[in-house]
């Protein structure tokens, strides 16, 4: 009963004529070498002589075969006297009054003196080969278009791969820079010649990942597992269950697989695949999966059950995919941007479009004048990149960029993100316009609620009323769990049917950046693509959407926007070899450094203006203006000891030192989280909500450390405390919180401050909280390090550097480094 | 095709040794086909080529351009030339084939055979 899964992508190849340096496959533009059997175009791309001339000469072949769909169809090319069939001796002679020609070897037949006799004239012989390639009637030479977009060889790279054929004479242009298993793989690279070096690139790189991710997730193995079965309103069957391991380890996501096994002797084996549908989190450290067949389910055990992870090649396959049709197929993203991606020069390109009289879009908030100059000039570009420094209204934005695009194309409009968190906040926003949206999830994930179920493709399908019969049997099925083969057969064909018809409707269609891979979007048409959180995707997880939305249409407005922030965090790679590589570079980072200048958004909404200055000083060159005033941020009532009464954060700083934590790989400070719980307690006695506070920790060990702390050493009732978000920087990316207590952990003085380091994390870090920050940390220690030091520095300035306890705070005069000029 | 509308300013031909070695080869490759034919003396029918019953009438200009043209053709045919039509004659066992094909004017023959129906005019 389980659905097929979405994974059978439609892998483009190229056809076997073309060329096999270049890649180059119009059957007028190719011949085919005799002797060694592959195809070659007769343009010559950055070589004195074309690709067929080249290999000839290289692989001292003399025979060739024109293409049946050429010019001149299957002729072959030989002598009309002897039979010679070396191209590098034929020529032509033309008759002398009809339009007639012959090919002739130029020794001996075309030297012949009875030729003159007859009507043909001998002085005109002319060879095939002229200018080192073949000439233009007979085998045509490619456009330049088309020669640029092809596969860019060098002759070296032409040399190189000459030698390969010797000895394997199936071996393609990719084997050249295919790397050994212990070698570093070839770094990224800021231009690409053609798409299939950035698949050479990236294609390594995504396997690394995957990898990677594969040994990590098959390694999970766990045992002793004891359920608790519960049935879903769906009627499935429900295991809950702890993992010993924490979850860190396993970093179990919503929608993952997991196999659960029973081995114990109560009854025969079983095993059985699930999603998971719930993850640990502070109230409840369970783990739940929704089984997908409730068959043979050993629902009166309990105990003597494993577990294990269920590793899915699905997103890696979308990246790899992506990656060759972007090189394989010249019609996969229209040219301009197919250029402007790999970095090459092209001449800027302007849009017709009459511009709306009104920029705001209907249902969403009026527009500042940043976010106003945004949306025009993203209307006019096909590519452009909008920076969203944190609190800037980047998803108003966003909403308001797709509305007018689905108004003035009148073509649904594609929108993603990587998480599916961010696709479901901008598909609410998106939804507030009245345009029809359809937000598609995995199917792994359907179970799965959130604010926009109900425009969730397969809620959609359930509500629509025109198909009684499809109704019908989704009752049958919601009631018993499962349908006959023949009803199950007639639902999904009607769902099909249903699916197509929705998804051809929609304005907008909503999904992740691996979502946009789904085959249920294969054959549509999109006018634009907007992704948003674009900093947070690796470029091979941007160019899915890419690849989709952006196919060469006779149209020429299409459009790419890519939203995001490159001075907060980067995408996830958990593959160090990879990072190192470049993976964790976004695509939207690189554009950046070819040049193009992002759209910034200019005011800020979240944070009290005391606490903006320093970001926008040091990440934004100082051009974050605040859309609130200090009085909109302030609570005047709010008992809490500020050292300044209008400065609503402060240093607190706390000399204990580190400890490895108890899993032996990560970082504790006893010190800080006492600290900390004393800081979240004051807050909590003020009034402070606790779902209002974010506790803000590094590493995991700490993190762990201080929900115990404040459960067992709190002051005040434990459940209070439960309440209060405790989480990595990376967890509270893309959030905000009333205010934010930051817990540096490391105090050595050996090491470096690791996570710390970079410079995107503290700019998140520092950007949460709407009404107060408070940094708990070695001031000594952490002034080492540049960025540290500015911030201490800034910090000692406004008198908000401080020590000694919380109801007596007075400023700290320890001796921190002299701030350095910074470098980016 | 959109592509058209897209202005890429391309990197030329890239000067390298192996290209050098390769434009030396190729003479090499050219000299030692032609050497080898002079001095086998190879052993060739007699000539005999009659020339095709069917063709009897002049090129003409061709009314249409030719799809997927190059640059150049279309700026000559904006100036009125396009190819030129012509017959490849070839063998298949003992059996003549025709095939017809285009010669761009830009190819050197063209231009030669229209000079010298030219020439014929004016006689
Ligand atoms: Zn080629
Ligand atoms: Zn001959
Ligand atoms: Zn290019």
């Amino acid at each position: 009963e389980e659905e097929p899964e979405e994974n059978q992508f439609c892998m483009k190849d190229l056809p076997k004529h073309a060329c096999a340096y270049c890649g180059i496959h119009d059957p007028a533009c190719v011949v085919y070498c005799n002797a060694s059997k592959k195809w070659f175009c007769n343009g010559r791309g950055n070589t004195s002589g074309s690709h067929i001339i080249n290999h000839l000469v290289r692989a001292k072949a003399k025979e060739v075969t024109l293409h049946k769909d050429g010019p001149l169809g299957e002729t072959v090319l030989e002598c009309y006297n002897c039979g010679c069939r070396n191209v590098f001796l034929l020529g032509f002679i033309p008759a002398k009054a009809e339009s007639v020609v012959v090919l002739l070897c130029r020794h001996p037949c075309a030297n012949l003196s009875n030729l003159k006799d007859m009507n043909w004239d001998p002085s005109q012989w002319q060879p095939l080969i002229n200018d080192r390639s073949f000439l233009s009637w007979l085998v045509k030479v490619p456009s330049e278009q088309d020669q640029l977009r092809a596969r860019q060889i060098t002759a070296q790279q032409i040399n190189k791969l000459e030698e390969l054929w010797k000895d394997n004479p199936d071996a393609k242009l990719e084997d050249l820079e295919r790397t050994g298993l212990d070698e570093e793989p070839t770094q990224v690279q800021l231009r690409y010649d053609d798409a299939y070096q950035y698949q050479n690139i990236f294609g390594p790189l995504v396997k690394l990942e995957a990898d990677y991710d594969k040994r990590l997730k098959e390694s999970q193995t766990q045992d002793n597992i004891v359920v608790r079965w519960d049935t879903g309103l769906n009627k499935k069957r429900i295991a809950y269950f702890c993992l010993s391991k924490a979850n860190d380890e396993m970093k179990l996501m919503h929608g993952d697989e997991l196999r659960l096994r029973y081995i114990g002797e109560l009854q025969k084996p079983w095993s059985g695949v699930g999603h998971v549908i719930k993850i640990p989190d502070n109230h409840n450290d369970e783990i739940a999966i929704e089984l997908k067949s409730n068959a043979g389910v050993p629902e009166n055990c309990t105990h003597n059950f494993v577990l294990d992870f269920v590793w899915k090649s699905t997103s890696f396959d979308r990246m790899q995919s992506a990656l060759k049709t972007f090189a394989v197929d010249d019609s996969s993203v229209w040219g301009y941007i197919y250029h402007k991606l790999l970095g090459h020069e092209v001449e800027d390109i302007s849009l017709k479009c009459t511009l709306p009289k009104r920029f705001s879009a209907p249902g969403l908030p009026e527009l500042n004048h940043s976010q106003v100059f945004a949306v025009k000039t993203v209307l006019q570009r096909p590519l452009s990149l909008i920076q969203g420094p944190p609190g800037t209204g980047k998803t108003v934005t966003s909403a308001t960029v797709v509305y007018h695009m689905v108004k003035q194309n009148n073509g649904p409009v594609l929108v993603c993100a990587p998480s599916n968190i961010a696709v479901d906040q901008l598909t609410e926003k998106i939804d507030k316009t009245g345009l029809k949206v359809v937000r598609l999830c995995a199917k792994s994930r359907e179970a799965i609620d959130s604010p926009v179920s109900f425009l969730a493709l397969h809620n959609q399908i359930r509500n629509m009323d025109t198909l009684p019969e499809l109704n019908k049997l989704q009752q049958l099925k919601d009631e018993t769990g499962e349908l006959s083969s023949g009803d199950e057969k007639r639902y999904r064909s009607l769902k099909k049917q249903c699916e197509k018809e929705l998804l051809q409707a929609a304005d907008v269609i909503c999904c992740t950046c691996v979502g946009a891979g789904d085959p249920r979007l294969a054959k549509l048409q999109f006018s634009s693509v907007l992704i948003d959180e674009s900093t947070q995707a690796t470029e091979p997880e941007c160019m899915i959407p890419v690849i989709l939305g952006c196919r060469q249409l006779l149209r020429l407005d299409l459009q790419l926007i890519l939203v995001g922030d490159h001075c907060q965090l980067g995408p996830v790679v958990m593959c160090k070899k990879a990072a190192r590589a470049g993976l964790s570079q976004s695509l939207f980072e690189r554009l950046v450094v070819l040049g193009i200048r992002p759209i910034r958004l200019q005011v800020q909404y979240r944070m009290h203006p005391a606490l903006s200055s320093f970001p926008s000083n040091i990440f934004y060159e100082g051009s974050l203006q605040n859309g609130v005033t200090a009085p909109e941020r302030s609570r005047p009532s709010l008992d809490f000891p500020w050292p300044q009464t209008d400065k609503p954060m402060f240093f607190y700083s706390t000399f204990g030192t580190e400890e490895i934590s108890s899993s032996g790989t990560s970082y504790l400070n006893r010190t800080e989280a006492a600290n900390i719980e004393k800081l979240a307690t004051r807050l909590l006695r003020a009034g402070v909500k606790p779902e209002q506070i974010g506790i803000i920790t590094p590493y995991e060990g700490q993190r762990a450390y201080q929900v115990q702390h404040m459960q067992y050493n709190g002051a005040l009732n434990k459940k209070l405390y439960m309440e209060i978000e405790v989480a990595s920087v990376d967890a509270f990316q893309g959030r905000e919180k009333d205010f934010i207590l930051l817990s540096c952990v490391r105090s050595n003085e050996h090491q470096g401050i690791g996570f710390l380091n970079d410079p995107r994390r503290l700019n998140v870090a520092l950007t949460r909280a709407k009404y107060g920050v408070i940094i708990v940390g070695n001031p000594k220690m952490l002034s080492r390090q540049p960025l540290w030091c500015h911030l201490l520095t800034y910090y000692r300035e406004q008198k908000c550097l401080v020590e000694g306890p919380l109801s007596s705070l007075k400023e700290c005069f320890v001796n921190i480094s002299k701030p350095r000029k910074l470098v980016n | 095709d959109t592509d058209e509308e897209v202005k890429v300013l391309k990197p030329k031909v890239a000067l390298c040794k192996e290209d050098d070695d390769f434009m030396s080869a190729f003479d090499q490759m050219m000299n030692d086909s032609i050497q080898a034919r002079t001095q086998e003396s190879v052993k060739v029918p007699q000539l005999d080529i009659a020339l095709p019953t069917q063709v009897k009438n002049k090129p003409k200009k061709l009314a249409l351009p030719g799809q997927g043209m190059s640059d150049k053709d279309e700026e000559k045919d904006k100036a009125g030339i396009t190819g030129l039509k012509f017959v490849l004659m070839t063998r298949k066992g003992n059996k003549q084939q025709l095939t017809d094909f285009e010669i761009p004017m830009t190819a050197e023959f063209a231009t030669k055979f229209k000079e010298r129906e030219e020439a014929e005019k004016l006689e």
